[in-house]
């Protein structure tokens, strides 16, 4: 599966298209990274169980938006976007939407 | 007598942790600062744009690929301390924006970083983007911002893959 957020790819034609594809997820943090968190809140710097979080949470939507894809034949996915909304307090929604095509060499 | 030592006592706290973000917190804002710049000099030779379409020379033999980083970063408590004051008195809260600043650049090195890691050289259509989970909207929350970027990585003819 080719996956790009532009709407081209170098050497590749668009046979057909397929329709948009979309993932999402809902995430809320826990506890124990609240805590590490504020202590974090004292001295500064990166929150890194919160950005393993993330990335997490997005590579899940991806991947509901990769299998929906597949299911629709295609093998590439074309001008892939993200996007988020926060739900309720501590907890954020995690988007990923984009074009499923079928592409093939030039 | 008695008033005066618990106030000392209470008032000891915050100044403590006042004391620990001014040292810990200014320490390792420089330091990330100076991580980030040397790693914007190792990355210079790649071409980075916001733009929707690939550069002239795009390799068509090697194929495209969605490339992404991601960063939170936390303030400390000096610094969430002295924007409480500029939050009453209104203008600019300089230390939020270095904040700011910090994790885009963070998330950008990072995206950069798995473009060269998958033999690229060339990134199109960066974008950026934020998520808060918790951290503005609650009373309570951490002050910390996170930033997503995501492009597409290719690979340009003209210049040396490295």
């Amino acid at each position: 599966m080719i996956l790009v957020n532009t709407e081209t790819i170098p050497g590749m034609r668009i046979v057909e298209l397929k329709g948009i594809v979309q993932g999402n997820t809902v995430r809320a943090k826990h506890l124990g990274r609240d805590i590490a968190a504020s202590f974090k809140n004292i001295v500064g710097g990166e929150l890194k169980g919160y950005t393993e979080l993330l990335t997490e949470a997005r590579r899940e939507a991806l991947e509901r938006m990769l299998a929906q894809a597949e299911q629709l034949g295609a093998n590439a996915v074309l001008n892939l976007r993200f996007s988020t909304s926060a739900v309720t307090q501590g907890a954020a929604e995690l988007y990923a939407y984009g074009t499923a095509a079928v592409v093939e060499p030039e | 007598m008695e008033g005066v030592i618990v106030l000392l006592v209470q008032l000891s706290v915050p100044v403590l942790l006042l004391l620990i973000g001014l040292v810990v917190g200014t320490t390792t804002e420089r330091l990330h600062l100076g991580r980030l710049a040397s790693r914007e000099r190792e990355f210079a030779g790649m071409s980075v744009t916001d733009i929707r379409t690939f550069g002239p020379g795009a390799d068509p033999s090697k194929h495209a690929a969605l490339v992404s980083g991601e960063a939170v970063i936390a303030t400390d408590y000096l610094k969430s301390f002295l924007a409480g004051f500029r939050k009453i008195l209104g203008g600019e809260l300089r230390s939020y924006r270095s904040l700011m600043g910090r994790a885009r650049r963070e998330a950008l090195m990072r995206l950069l970083a798995e473009a060269r890691r998958k033999g690229f050289n060339a990134v199109c259509n960066v974008r950026y983007e934020t998520a808060d989970i918790g951290g503005f909207t609650g009373k309570r929350g951490a002050v910390m911002v996170e930033c997503f970027a995501y492009g597409t990585a290719y690979r340009l003819e003209t210049r040396d893959s490295q």
